[in-house]
């Protein structure tokens, strides 16, 4: 036996650990925003989703809504929309090119323990969500009048619980994907047709049939969870339990899913 | 100092397959040792069983003195070994430098991101995006990635497979280059000429068994200098009446496998003069490492092995 064995107490570790942490997520920050693909079609789209629709129809009062202005339920639903794309979308495809390319396989053979790398990932898409979610309110404010919410911290929780559960999803789905080439077309069908029929794009009356199917998916209950804390009546809770536990169920779920399945090493042909 | 590698008794099956079976060898630090075999003869499952990624069923394994199948001892083992994959396991939007300074954050004594830079050669491309880097400049970055922290022991499955020749050249320059440093190498690959090129010791590996292990140069009794004489029995001559040992006859074709080849030609050829025969259609042939290679692994190599039931 060589003298080979760590002789660091547990609390150095801890710290060594977290400064490998800080140093992954310095780098999974560089390559989402210098990738592009993943900031234009997170952080991009649902700006320019905003704006767009904000501009269209921003301004109509609708029935579903209790009279209020559309806008109102876009930018809690485009606050959703961005930690959907980071958590689900842009993590999933991220997984699986780096699982066919072997980098995945490569990041488990170096001596960065699994948990960091996974804590790493999750960070940094809370920071692309939370870069996001700032940059929708001051839009929303700015050019829509739409007033900050009235619970920062009912806010901030959904968005938490969305970006763990939503990435837990894109894990759990970069699983199901059999190699890059399909990655990207299989998770955008996946996630625009759940956003639509969630009523991202116009909200849902309550009891309609879409609203009922809806309730069984994850995407609507993050959108209302989002919604609750920014316009509330006097007396109503800004928090959405029900539909927090929704999202967090479905994360749970995905998360089994993750963890049964996943692989480190690329298909070999 | 206790060997690079110990491996004994080696066993791993995917379900009904039998990967491995009975694998053993030794590597001594400072080596550049071979893994040789066709495809699905078993090299990238020892490798993985080696680096920790695929656990053993069966067997002895000591790498650097530690059990990589120890969840306790992994952590620091991994600190001690650097790996190169089949893959070009690269991220395309980073760049040189900024990969490598990335991967030098996992270990605790990481060589200098400049120092690894200009060992691999990129010293003009440290700034460049990867994605603008041909394969064998990849491939160096690659192997770069393999040794920035600093190993010990570096594992390179297959190296080369998939470059052109060029790249494969300066590949192998630098597989040299980090040799002759003292670090050593396992290497896999399925290319003979390659691990002649670089590795001092082999081990053949055919359907998950090793079917020899010896230095490059002696595979197979290539050293002892056996040689094959052929050539065509003149008619009514019985070879019998031969004055040398035949090996094996098909029609009027001889062949004569011999250790002391100079002996038998002398003594076929003044045979053949004492007959008054011209020609003999004599060839004397040494067997190449390929031959050798094709002998021990047969004809079809491994892919049976992975299609066996």
């Amino acid at each position: 036996m060589t003298a080979t064995s760590d002789p660091s107490a547990p609390s150095r570790r801890w710290t060594r650990d977290l400064r490998l942490v800080a140093h992954q997520v310095k780098f999974e920050q560089l390559a989402f925003w210098v990738n592009r693909v993943g900031a234009v079609f997170t952080v991009g789209f649902s700006v320019v989703f905003l704006v767009m629709l904000g501009a269209s129809d921003g301004n109509q009062r609708v029935a579903t809504l209790g009279g209020a202005r559309l806008i109102t339920y876009y930018v809690p639903g485009f606050i959703a929309y961005g930690v959907m794309a980071a958590g689900f979308t842009t993590l999933a495809i991220t997984i699986v090119v780096r699982r066919e390319t072997g980098l995945l396989k490569r990041l488990r053979l170096s001596p960065m323990p699994t948990w960091v790398l996974l804590t790493s990932i999750f960070v940094s898409t809370a920071i692309v969500a939370v870069v996001q979610f700032l940059l929708l309110l001051v839009i929303g404010r700015v050019a829509y009048h739409v007033a900050f919410p009235s619970s920062w911290l009912a806010l901030v929780v959904a968005v938490l619980v969305g970006v763990v559960s939503f990435s837990a999803m894109g894990v759990a789905i970069s699983t199901l994907v059999p190699n890059q080439e399909t990655a990207g077309p299989v998770t955008s069908i996946v996630f625009f047709v759940l956003l639509f029929l969630a009523g991202l794009y116009f909200p849902l009356p309550a009891g309609s049939g879409l609203a009922r199917f809806s309730n069984y998916l994850p995407v609507r209950h993050l959108i209302l969870a989002m919604d609750r804390p920014f316009d509330i009546p006097r007396g109503v809770s800004p928090w959405a339990w029900h539909d927090l536990l929704a999202v967090a169920l479905w994360g749970a779920g995905a998360t089994l899913v993750a963890l049964r399945r996943f692989r480190w090493s690329p298909r070999r042909p | 100092m206790t060997p690079a590698l110990r491996v004994e008794g080696l066993a791993k099956s995917y379900g009904e397959i039998r990967a491995l079976d009975a694998v053993g060898f030794e590597v001594e630090r400072g080596e550049v040792f071979g893994l040789l075999g066709p495809n699905g003869a078993g090299k990238s499952t020892t490798i993985e069983i080696l680096e920790g990624f695929v656990r053993r069923d069966a067997g002895t394994v000591e790498v650097l003195g530690v059990d990589p199948g120890d969840p306790r001892q992994l952590p620091g083992l991994r600190t001690r070994i650097g790996v190169v994959l089949q893959e070009l396991a690269v991220e395309p939007f980073f760049t040189v430098r900024q990969v490598l300074e990335r991967n030098a954050g996992f270990y605790p004594n990481p060589r200098p991101v400049d120092e690894v830079i200009e060992l691999v050669g990129l010293s003009e491309k440290r700034d460049a995006k990867i994605k603008r880097l041909s394969g064998g400049q990849q491939r160096r970055l690659d192997i770069g990635l393999g040794i920035i922290g600093n190993p010990e022991l570096l594992f390179l499955d297959e190296p080369t497979t998939g470059l052109d020749p060029a790249a494969r050249r300066t590949t192998w320059d630098l597989i040299r280059l980090l040799a002759s440093e003292g670090t050593t190498v396992v290497m896999s690959s399925h290319y003979m000429d390659e691990v002649e090129a670089l590795a001092g010791r082999v081990a053949v590996l055919s359907r998950g068994r090793v079917a020899a292990l010896s230095t490059t140069t002696s595979l197979g009794g290539r050293d002892r200098g056996e040689a094959t004489i052929r050539f065509t029995l003149p008619a009514g001559v019985a070879v019998s009446d031969l004055p040398v040992t035949v090996s094996r006859v098909d029609g009027d074709a001889v062949e004569v496998r011999t250790a002391h080849e100079v002996d038998d030609l002398h003594a076929l050829t003044g045979w053949a003069r004492e007959r008054g025969l011209a020609s003999l259609g004599l060839r004397v042939t040494r067997e190449t490492l390929e031959d050798i290679y094709l002998a021990l692994t047969g004809p079809e190599g491994g892919e049976s092995a992975r299609s066996e039931p």
